[in-house]
């Protein structure tokens, strides 16, 4: 029999500001990316921005959400499903950074890149999803699986082309508020497309040596704690670099 | 001929030399000797270059506004007789020309024509300045519009405004993707331009309403805001050339400055 499902509205608001707070410092770091001189400036750029998007945004913004929904049940995750969602996650924005992240702007690029970024968003949620260990088993609305994966793309490229082509405070603040509502706007969909059926309390394999709420939340503080200092350092760097440019 | 002493500052070392060799190369002028350090500001280049005194301008605003440069000085060398002590025991460099390089563009304004040629002195001399207290700048540019010949004032406003231009752009704009002209003109040329005048904008065509720096039948020094301009969205628009025509000016009786954009 199908489950109810409830969410800690408190937990919901928080994975959305985590989400723009992942893109506010990732879009910060991506749009330097046509900047760097060097293969090695590059590399360094995209690889920071893809963590930040990937890891921030996506992956502790999943989690989040995670803990904000109640079903009832004790839930544990499979280590290995969720360390692939998170590499998953880190290497399609990353793929999407580097492909945007050019001098020179193209629709084919935009569609490429914003594709890139969405399926990761979707691809990371979805493995997420399969890494939950519970008595229950899940089952999916293919119309609305389709269309969190729609969300995620149009959203993204709309992100991108903001954080890549306006200029002034708008570009960042609007870029990341559309990117948060990317990622957040797939999960919640992706969530409202599941439904968990009991399957009479048999619990899989594996369920006790899962990782719980806790070890994960431990985790995702870890991975905020980290963006506000990477945030607030390449604020510190930017404004110290703006002060040399002479005249 | 002139030999000048430059001394660039740049954020980081690698292929510093080769792509300003290749600047200094392609206005005329030949590379005596170098010298690179490094500090925790950056690196900074100090070179030795040798050309024609009527390119020396031309040169000049190729640094203000390479991408690599994040600050500049040029003097005439010998004016400093520590530095040349400093660089006597360098070994002279030989700079070639690579071939399949496209011939510098030199615009109207940069032609060798000693009438046109801006104070660069007196443009040089107030730049810190503009910096320092931009976007209140207008008591600095009327001071230079006052204290150069008649002759050169529009072109040494223009050399303000085009070096302004550059370093606001790499201060504020440079972050993003590299910008189509009328997208430029939108999203950087007009609030940039806001901040110092009133302006309209329609397509290509801008207007300074009331410039402050063109009196009614007295003097035109609108040429800042075409400099600033080019300056502003010649790097945006990379690899073409920005290009700002003039087209009426309150100093002639026009209800507005109005300029031109192409490229
Ligand atoms: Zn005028």
């Amino acid at each position: 029999m199908p489950m109810h499902v409830s969410y800690n509205w408190l937990l919901v608001l928080l994975s959305y500001a985590v989400s723009v707070l992942g893109s506010f410092t990732s879009l910060q770091l991506a749009v330097a990316i046509p900047l760097a001189t060097t293969p090695r400036q590059r590399t360094a750029a995209v690889a920071m921005a893809g963590g930040a998007m990937g890891l921030g945004a996506i992956w502790a913004m999943h989690f989040i959400a995670m803990l904000a929904c109640d079903s009832g049940m004790h839930v544990t995750y499979a280590p290995s499903l969720t360390a692939l969602s998170a590499v998953v996650a880190f290497a399609a924005c990353s793929a999407g950074l580097m492909l945007v992240g050019d001098a020179l702007f193209s629709w084919l690029r935009l569609l490429a890149a914003g594709s890139c970024m969405g399926l990761g968003v979707g691809a990371m949620h979805y493995l997420g999803m399969a890494a939950m260990m519970m008595p229950a088993v899940i089952s999916y609305n293919a119309g609305l699986v389709v269309a969190s994966l729609v969300i995620a793309i149009v959203a993204s490229m709309a992100a991108l082309w903001l954080a890549f082509n306006l200029r002034g405070p708008w570009q960042m603040v609007a870029s990341a508020l559309v990117m948060g509502f990317a990622v957040c706007g797939m999960h919640y969909t992706g969530m409202t497309a599941a439904t968990f059926t009991d399957n009479g309390g048999q619990l899989p394999d594996g369920y006790a040596d899962g990782l719980r709420g806790d070890n994960l939340g431990l985790t995702v503080f870890g991975i905020v704690g980290t963006l506000l200092v990477l945030m607030l350092v390449l604020h510190y760097w930017r404004q110290r670099y703006r002060s040399s440019i002479s005249i | 001929m002139v030999e000048l002493e430059v001394q660039v500052l740049s954020d980081r070392r690698e292929g510093l030399l080769a792509e300003l060799g290749r600047a200094v190369v392609a206005n005329g002028f030949s590379l005596i000797r170098q010298r690179l350090t490094q500090d925790s500001h950056g690196a900074w280049l100090t070179m030795i270059v040798r050309g024609p005194s009527e390119q020396r301008f031309a040169l000049e605003e190729t640094l203000g506004t390479h991408n690599r440069v994040l600050s500049f000085e040029a003097s005439l060398s010998g004016e400093d007789a520590v530095a040349t002590a400093v660089f006597a025991k360098s070994t002279p460099v030989a700079v070639h020309a690579p071939s399949p390089e496209p011939p510098p563009i030199i615009e109207p304004s940069a032609t060798p024509s000693a009438a046109v040629m801006p104070d660069i002195e007196r443009v040089e001399h107030i730049l810190p300045k503009l910096a320092q207290d931009y976007p209140s700048i207008y008591p600095w540019l009327v001071s230079l519009e006052n204290s150069v010949d008649d002759a050169v004032r529009e072109s040494s406003l223009m050399l303000a405004g085009r070096r302004t231009g550059a370093w606001v752009y790499k201060r504020d704009y440079a972050l993003g993707a590299k910008l189509g002209l009328s997208d430029a003109i939108k999203r950087i040329g007009v609030p940039a331009l806001r901040q110092l005048a009133d302006i309209e904008q329609q397509g290509v065509h801008v207007h300074i309403l009331n410039s402050p720096l063109c009196t009614p039948g007295v003097q035109s020094g609108c040429k800042f805001y075409g400099g600033y301009l080019e300056g502003l969205l010649g790097a945006s628009v990379t690899p073409k050339k920005v290009f700002v025509r003039h087209l009426s000016c309150r100093s002639t009786g026009a209800p507005h400055c109005s300029l031109e954009i192409s490229h």
